[in-house]
């Protein structure tokens, strides 16, 4: 369909694409980690992409594999309606150091996407402005779509926890999970106690 | 090296070579019933049929048929080439065969298929073999046609015990004698025999005989559908649940190569099966290391042990730590196992160099039959590596039973469950602080006045050194049973509480010097602890 | 009656004010599904909001992980529960474009036919409780009463009303019944009355109009960046439709158009949604006559449909045919795919990765309201409090979906 972009940018991109193909239709780029970011800008900004959406952005853990995980991102263009798939593979077989740039300095839809890319799979976009928990609660455990994560496993109950001033609160507080939070949180304590 | 094409790929062989065994070594299967790499070649469930072309200038063996004319409704008379069993030619230099490509062996093969179910039973929801059976992948593959004949299949006995360990159903059998060929290459018995010909054929066991050699399992391994099924795993697992963890068997010194299969829901190992590999045991191994695994699951120390009562992991922990602190270094003996890994043994070997202890001694289990196919008369998985690990110091059992006559051994610390010679159990119950890592009951762990449950092998990653020398790495199957954890964990704690510190931090680094930096070339000689 | 300080700065007042904090949901009435948000207001006016999701998190990627590729239905049903058989087959789309196999036309116009039937149900539930929230409840009963009657059709196809895992990779779970055609017609012309009934109740209404005129408004590029589709996207005037952008299944062989809106607020939504209605209709009422009446409804292709039961019971053959489908599941081939289809809420994507086994290696669902519902932070920030229910509403929010 779009080998075109497959050679777009390889072309402008001759160190960064490790390797590419189009099963099914399906225009594939391996990326080296490094260039992800500006390959994105690439393909977002240049007239002959112009990709327009970022649709999709999700991980595959391959645990047998090094690098482990594959970072998938589907890009769309509205005004030239073709797809491309870009993938980056990251992250040591332990799983600890998995990292790669974020993109939601380019698109908004980064945002939410990885998040919970982060959330289930552990993968840290760096320079992402909020990067938390969305899906599941703050005090999980693990990220639960990596292979090693068993299915059945149960996480621990939460303590409820003791606050000032309260009986007894749910672990889920007023403000728990919120990005500007634990400050506004605060000011309401000390609101309290001046009042 | 000579070379001939299948399908388009080029095959090298050696001399001598069939087409299916060289195109087998190189990974590529031409599908088949009765041909085993490690048995002579039968030819008779013609699935293998491949067609050989002519060579250039040479016109092809034609067969004359009659083929039904659809249109016309009546047979017309065709030629079709003649098919060859890719098991039994054997391979020219320069030769050109066709497999998949060829229209008549893909036709022949579904013909084949087609006949081998004519009469097969409807039982695949209570065959053992369904998930693995060589005709449900070949109908999928060759034959992925619906049934033409509607007629009473033919009935033949089915649950006929062939042995201990075997039963037999007719109606699924395919007369491959995969089996017959087992008993009779392998185990050097023939004790299997086919009676009667055409749709009654079956096998049969040689009359006033039982199928009880010591590889009756092997004929079940080895047969493609579920006829022959293994008394000990028949109903007890569907195998589309289990799971397989690339092992070494510890029945003996041997050390074959096995998958452990075991079910990961609730962690219980139920068989074992043999893992090629040339350099110890081709393909086979024996009933008794076949049905070794149940010794994971019986006769267990599940819980810490103080005097025979069960305690919490930290009062045993402590309590080893008090009565090992109690001796002082010279009279303080360290007594390894044949039974356990390379890192089970350095790490209680580097507890002891920690202490100072001097006296290094090692036991196992009592030798017992051995043949001269797989068997060996050592039943010790690690003989050779504890000697290789201690630098051959370690020594045997009965030293150990003399020094402690002569009261030389203040504190012992053990690891493993038996003994060579039931007679020194007696003695071991001299010692006073006597710590056991045992994973099963026995003399050592009821001898002891702490006993830390050891996971048995199917729980731990660990390499075994067999009597050939080499070092062998198996594969951790299911978790630790019970509050069992391995050996090396336990030394570790004891190490923290002894305030000792172990050349080793992680585990990987154990498992790094166990592994050795390179095999060494030959065994140390020694007798099989028992033997002393 | 005006205010007393109106000519008051805030600064001046001598009243401590600080900003105040409110939760809604995610146990509220009005927040579809759960989902919570927590804003900072200073009066009325929304200052800051964080819109928190997941509390219907039930593991779906990873539950799918666990069985075999057929098994995945049940789950996908339960992702989009208004309009579950677009996710059906949608998924079944994508199995069969790994596979490389079509399904015979027949199946091909019973999917469009049940897929815009599912659109048409989800864009009623969705417009009914958007009118109900603002206080027509008539609308509301009258929708729902339309959406139960689709409902019916699917019950009488799937034996369920709601959950159907009716989709199957290779075809369908059963043909369409003996009177499934006129079923559909009666359905859908009462559907387009019931909907030229509502526009009559709620266009003339001033309430309702006042409080979705010019309300949630976002632009058409703030849209693209958050990666919104469907309808949301198309009321910001962006024709982006996967049916008529990308065809698939018949899609490229009816006539139908794709509606945009002008203004991109709650009433463009909400229009767009009647608006896609009609033209379903007219997408159903093309593909009716071009089902054929009989003919194959699965492809013919033993690796992945199952044999008719009583072959299973008296044949090796069909038994050894089930077998390797329902225990060793279907294989895929070892590889990758996403595939897209319009969903209820715009591009419903799936991102298959197989290793050849029977089990999928990952089966990741492009949840379109996700995205969509990315955007509503975005979207009421500066906005009046009282503004948050329709605007949420009207992007049509669907837990299921959105959490997984």
């Amino acid at each position: 369909m779009s080998k075109a972009l497959i050679e777009l940018v390889r072309k402008n991109f001759p160190d960064a694409v490790l390797e590419s193909h189009s099963q099914l239709g399906d225009d594939t780029l391996v990326l080296k980690p490094s260039s992800w970011k500006e390959v994105f800008r690439f393909l977002r900004d240049s007239q002959q992409s112009d990709m327009t959406m970022l649709t999709d952005l999700t991980a595959v853990d391959f645990p047998d594999r090094d690098p482990r995980f594959e970072v998938v991102a589907h890009l769309y263009s509205l005004s030239r309606g073709h797809r491309l798939r870009v993938k980056a593979r990251v992250g040591d077989r332990d799983g600890e150091t998995v990292e790669i740039d974020t993109l939601t300095d380019l698109w908004a839809s980064a945002n939410w996407l990885e998040r919970e890319c982060f959330d289930m799979m552990g993968v840290k976009f760096l320079g992402h402005p909020d990067l938390r928990r969305i899906l599941l609660y703050p005090e999980f455990e693990g990220h639960p779509l990596r292979k090693d994560y068993p299915a059945e496993k149960i996480q621990p109950l939460l303590e409820y926890r003791d606050e000032p001033n309260t009986d007894k609160i749910a672990p889920f507080g007023v403000d728990e999970g919120m990005s500007f939070g634990r400050q506004t949180h605060k000011h309401g304590i000390q609101s309290d106690e001046t009042n | 090296m000579p070379s001939f094409k299948l399908d388009d790929k080029d095959i090298p062989f050696e001399p001598g070579d069939t087409v299916i065994r060289a195109a087998h070594r190189v990974g590529v299967d031409v599908p088949h019933y009765c041909w085993h790499p490690g048995l002579s070649v039968a030819a008779n469930c013609r699935m293998c049929l491949v067609e050989v072309m002519p060579p250039p200038g040479r016109p092809a063996m034609l067969l004359d048929v009659l083929a039904w004319d659809d249109l016309h409704q009546t047979y017309v008379p065709q030629k079709k080439p003649k098919l060859q069993p890719a098991c039994q030619q054997a391979a020219a230099d320069g030769m050109v065969v066709k497999s998949q490509t060829s229209e008549h062996a893909v036709k022949a093969r579904s013909a084949v298929q087609e006949l081998l179910l004519l009469n097969h039973p409807v039982d695949c929801p209570i065959c053992d073999q369904a998930g693995e059976c060589r005709l449900q992948d070949y109908w999928l593959e060759h034959q992925a046609s619906k049934k033409r004949m509607h007629d009473e299949p033919v009935h033949k006995p089915k649950g006929v015990v062939f042995g201990p360990t075997i039963v037999y159903d007719a109606e699924r059998c395919i007369m491959c004698t995969r089996c017959v060929r087992v008993s009779a290459e392998l185990a050097k018995d023939p004790v299997l025999s086919m009676r009667e010909r055409g749709n009654l054929n079956e096998i049969t066991v040689a009359p006033g005989r039982q199928l009880d050699h010591d590889y009756t399992l092997m004929t079940e391994y080895v047969c493609p559908v579920g006829a022959l099924t293994s008394s000990d795993f028949r109903f007890k697992a569907r195998v589309w649940f289990l799971r397989s963890a690339r092992s070494t068997c510890v029945g003996c010194a041997t050390g074959c190569s096995s998958f452990s299969d075991f079910d990961p829901r609730n962690q219980k190992v139920y068989r074992y099966r043999p893992r090629e590999n040339e350099a110890v045991n081709k393909f086979w191994m024996c009933d008794e290391g076949m049905l070794d695994y149940q010794r994971i699951h019986q006769h267990r120390v599940l819980a810490p042990l103080i005097q025979g009562e069960s305690v919490s992991d930290s009062a045993a922990l402590e309590r080893a730590a008090e009565l090992v602190k109690a001796a002082s270094p010279q009279k303080t003996a360290i007594l390894l196992s044949a039974e356990h890994s390379n890192e089970d043994n350095l790490a209680l070997l580097d507890l002891g160099k920690a202490l100072g202890a001097l006296q290094i001694f090692y036991t196992g289990r009592a030798p017992g039959k051995g043949d001269d196919i797989l068997m060996s008369e050592d039943k010790n998985p690690n003989v050779a590596g504890v000697l290789a690990l201690s630098g051959g110091r370690a020594k045997p059992l009965a030293d150990l039973a003399s020094a402690i006559k002569d009261g030389k051994v203040g504190a012992l610390v053990a690891l493993g469950s038996a003994i060579g010679n039931p007679n020194d159990a007696g003695v071991l119950k001299e010692v006073r602080n006597f710590v056991a890592l045992s994973t099963h009951e026995g003399p050592i762990a009821s001898a002891a006045a702490v006993v830390l449950p050891a996971s048995s092998w199917a729980e731990a990653d660990g390499t075994f050194v067999n009597r050939q020398g080499l070092w062998q790495e198996s594969d951790r199957a299911i978790n630790p049973q019970g509050k069992s954890r391995p050996a090396f964990r336990w030394v570790q704690e004891l190490a923290k509480l002894l305030s000792l510190s172990l050349p080793w931090k992680k585990v990987s680094e154990l498992r790094s010097l166990s592994k050795g930096p390179t095999p060494p070339a030959t065994t140390p000689s020694a007798p099989p602890p028992g033997a002393e | 009656m005006e205010p007393l300080d109106q000519d008051l700065d805030a600064a001046e007042l001598e009243l401590p004010t600080e900003p105040m904090l409110l939760n809604v949901g995610p146990a509220h009435p009005a927040m579809h599904g759960t989902v919570r948000i927590v804003m900072e207001l200073s009066g009325e006016i929304i200052e800051r909001c964080d819109v928190q999701v997941g509390y219907l998190h039930r593991g779906f990627e990873k539950m799918c992980e666990r069985g075999t590729w057929t098994q995945v239905f049940p789950y996908v049903d339960r992702c989009n529960y208004v309009s579950p058989m677009l996710n059906n087959v949608g998924f079944a789309l994508a199995c069969e474009k790994l596979l490389g196999i079509t399904v015979p036309d027949r199946c091909q116009w019973y999917r469009m036919i049940l897929g815009e039937l599912a659109r048409i149900s989800d864009h009623l539930t969705c417009t009914g409780a958007m009118a109900m929230e603002l206080g027509a409840f008539t609308p509301f009963l009258w929708m729902i009463k339309g959406r139960e009657m689709v409902w019916e059709i699917m019950e009488e196809e799937t034996g369920a009303r709601l959950t159907h895992s009716f989709g199957r990779v290779g075809g369908m779970a059963s043909p369409p019944t003996d009177g499934f055609k006129e079923h559909v017609r009666a359905v859908v012309a009462h559907n387009v009355t019931i909907i030229d009934e509502v526009e009559r109740l709620l266009l003339g209404n001033r309430i309702f109009l006042d409080r979705l005129e010019n309300v949630g408004v976002i632009s058409a590029a703030d849209a693209i960046s958050l990666g919104w589709t469907g309808p949301c996207l198309r009321a910001a005037g962006v024709p982006y439709d996967v049916r008529k952008a990308h065809p698939y299944l018949k899609y490229g062989e009816v006539d139908f158009d794709v509606p945009v809106g002008t203004t991109s607020d709650s009433f463009d939504r909400f229009m767009m949604r009647l608006a896609e209605i009609r033209q379903s209709a007219r997408i159903i009422e093309q593909c009716l006559p071009r089902m054929a009446d009989s003919g194959p409804i699965n492809v013919d292709d033993p690796r992945v449909v199952l044999p008719p039961k009583n072959e299973v019971y008296s044949t090796i053959e069909g038994t050894i045919q089930h077998f390797k489908i329902v225990m060793e599941g279907l294989k895929l081939p070892a590889g990758e795919v996403y595939s897209y289809t319009e969903g209820g809420n715009g591009e419903l994507g799936f991102y298959l990765v197989s290793d050849g086994s029977g089990t999928p290696h990952r089966v990741r669902i492009r949840p379109p309201c996700f995205l969509v519902t990315a955007g509503l932070e975005r979207m009421i920030t500066g906005q009046m409090m009282a503004d948050v229910v329709p605007a949420f509403g009207s992007l049509n929010m669907i837990g299921g979906e959105c959490d997984r």
